[in-house]
């Protein structure tokens, strides 16, 4: 039985050593290799000073070497912490500087786009492309100096930290969710046995590796010995493309985010045939607009389709088996039940749980559950708080911020959000962050982001933007701000400049009355 | 001669790639923060252009340039950089 996750892996590299393990960009990695290149990895990694705990960058383009690194990092006794290759530096230099990250893995390319009071924090770097021949900055061929055959010996449990995903937070700056091997674990195992992940599985990774959804993709093809097929760029942008990779490669496991699905049933060309290769469609992130859904489900019969549900610090915590038969007579996708080794409750505001058909926040417990955020104990404490429904010892759950109500049929089904927060292709995104990051231009006076409700990506971000001098600032000028502080995906897309925001009684920004001025909008 | 030529005439040939340039500049790199691409520049691995961009491309072209573009040839190598992109259309409206 795993307790850490690069368990998986030395177990399966000793049952198919010579499977691919991964596929990226044309090539691919046997499980021996994968093993022996994280092995030299991590004995590099100590000698560059990584120590248990200590955490370390990976920031360069999805690709063989992203999981070659996770793994070398996890079994250096480190904590891998995931960086989105095209976020703004500034972001990526706060990441860095708020979880302390001394190691980088990354290339000549991205290194050079850090700032430069960022990389003299850094005391080595390890190029995937580029040459080093110092210290401080390290050539991938040099791992062939270090010992292939065994991983350093690090003093590892299950409650140790195993890597940490940033995602958008209110005040301005993204939050870091920790999360453990057991969090992981308790996931993979749960997915190995629901969705009965075998070695000739061939899965595919959509997201990002800074996404949580990549999770399930790695580990389950690690613990299984199947293969998975990293999705870049190159053919996540082409729905064509994208659909003949997946006949051609006869990928049997698929998940991402549902946008990424709509676009392949609009433009990819899609039939049965194509697609008869899935066995399995997993999505999450985002509502899956019913229209949609239903198209999947006629062109995917060979699938069975499951939506599956929760926020990065619980990993997924509920999840719904799409039953096709009663398709039709759905408005909007139950989020359905709780995993195994998870509960879940819906409370009321005033903290009792939900009656049936009571609209209540959305609370999880178990092992699968963050400790929390890096560095952040207040936003820990308001997140993650006690489980006031156990008297007789101390025990924490986490909030999701999500309002849900409990159906007929015993699914939980989603109703909305209790603040702020919402989804754009998937991506978790605070408005206030955004809101912060135009704030913060000299000569903005008062800034409201809102989300237009799109069917297509989930929501359109329309920002109000008040210029302390009329005529002061342009639009274009505002975005190029905003590009240079939050990632691309929440750059505002429509801006409107006005000399004053509508405000409530008690002075407070109107949102009600602009989200209903903008819906009237083109 | 068919009504492609005659409109790929309108347009010069030379400023094909010029159009492409400005429109991908303008409509997708700059509100991204980014003032400069050169033509060879892969504009999917930078972000430049996302999944609906693709499509708001496509249309562009189809319009400005008159040629029609089908879904299968939606592809990396038709549109991963203003010099891929003009090949694709000189291409179509020699056809």
């Amino acid at each position: 039985m795993a307790y850490i996750l690069q368990q998986l892996l030395t177990k399966s590299a000793k049952a198919y050593p010579d499977k691919p393990a991964v596929w990226a960009r044309g090539r691919s990695i046997s499980y021996r290799e994968l093993d022996e290149r994280s092995n030299q990895l991590a004995h590099l990694l100590r000698q560059s000073g990584v120590e248990k705990g200590d955490r370390v960058g990976l920031f360069f383009p999805k690709c063989v070497e992203s999981i070659v690194s996770m793994l070398g990092v996890l079994k250096a006794g480190g904590v891998y912490v995931p960086l989105d290759p095209q976020a703004p530096a500034d972001r990526i230099g706060y990441i860095i500087g708020n979880c302390g990250i001394q190691v980088l893995i990354t290339n000549e390319e991205r290194r050079a786009a850090l700032p430069p009071e960022t990389v003299s924090t850094l005391e080595c770097c390890i190029l995937t492309e580029g040459e080093g021949n110092r210290s401080d900055l390290v050539a991938w061929s040099q791992l062939s100096e270090f010992l292939a055959s065994e991983a350093p010996k690090v003093t590892m449990v299950e409650t140790d930290l195993a890597y940490i995903l940033y995602t958008s937070g209110s005040t301005g700056r993204p939050k870091g969710v920790m999360l453990t091997h057991q969090n992981a674990l308790t996931f993979v195992e749960w997915c190995a046995e629901e969705f009965q992940v075998r070695s000739e599985d061939r899965l595919s990774n959509h997201a990002p590796l800074h996404f949580d959804l990549s999770v399930f993709d790695v580990y389950n093809t690690l613990a299984a010995g199947a293969t998975v097929y990293l999705i870049t760029e190159d053919l996540a942008l082409f729905p064509t493309s994208l659909a003949s990779f997946i006949e051609s490669q006869g990928i049997t496991i698929w998940y991402s985010v549902p946008s990424a699905l709509m676009l392949l049933l609009l433009y990819g060309r899609v039939t049965s045939e194509k697609l008869r290769s899935l066995r399995v469609i997993l999505f999450a992130g985002e509502v899956f607009p019913m229209k949609y859904l239903r198209q999947l489900a006629e062109v995917s019969t060979a699938s069975d389709l499951y939506n599956l549900y929760g926020p990065t610090e619980t990993n997924v915590c509920t999840y719904y088996k799409v039953e096709r038969e009663r398709l039709a007579e759905f408005n909007t996708l139950p989020i359905g039940i709780a995993c195994a080794n998870t509960e879940c409750f819906s409370v009321t505001p005033d903290g009792r749980l939900a009656k049936p058909g009571e609209p209540g926040e959305l609370y999880v417990r178990g092992p699968s559950v963050t400790n929390g955020y890096w560095a952040d104990p207040e936003k820990t404490k308001k997140m993650v708080v006690p489980n006031h429904f156990e008297e007789h010892f101390e025990e924490k759950m986490y909030r999701t911020g999500d309002i849900v109500t409990v159906g007929d049929d015993g699914n939980y089904y989603f109703q909305g959000r209790r603040d702020s927060q919402i989804k754009s292709r998937g991506y978790r995104i605070e408005l206030g962050e955004i809101e912060s990051a135009l704030l913060s231009h000299s000569d903005v006076r008062e800034a409201a982001v809102l989300a237009i409700p799109d069917e297509l990506i989930g929501n359109r971000i329309r920002a109000v933007v008040v210029p302390h001098v009329p005529g002061s600032l342009g639009v274009l000028q505002l975005q190029q701000y905003c590009a240079s502080r939050v990632p691309k995906y929440m750059i505002p897309e429509i801006i409107d400049l006005c000399d004053e925001l509508p405000k409530t009684s008690t002075g407070k920004i109107d949102r009600v009355k602009l989200a209903t001025e903008a819906a009237a909008l083109p | 001669m068919s009504k492609h030529d005659g409109e790929m005439k309108m347009i010069e040939q030379a400023e094909v790639k010029g159009r492409i340039r400005e429109y991908v500049l303008e409509e997708f790199a700059k509100t991204k923060g980014i003032n400069h691409i050169t033509d060879q520049e892969i504009l999917t691995k930078n972000g430049v252009i996302d999944s609906m961009g693709i499509f708001r491309l496509v249309s562009f072209l189809e319009e400005t340039f008159n040629v029609r573009i089908g879904d299968e040839e939606i592809t990396h190598d038709n549109l991963e950089s203003v010099d891929a992109i003009e090949r694709l259309v000189i291409a179509k409206s020699k056809k």
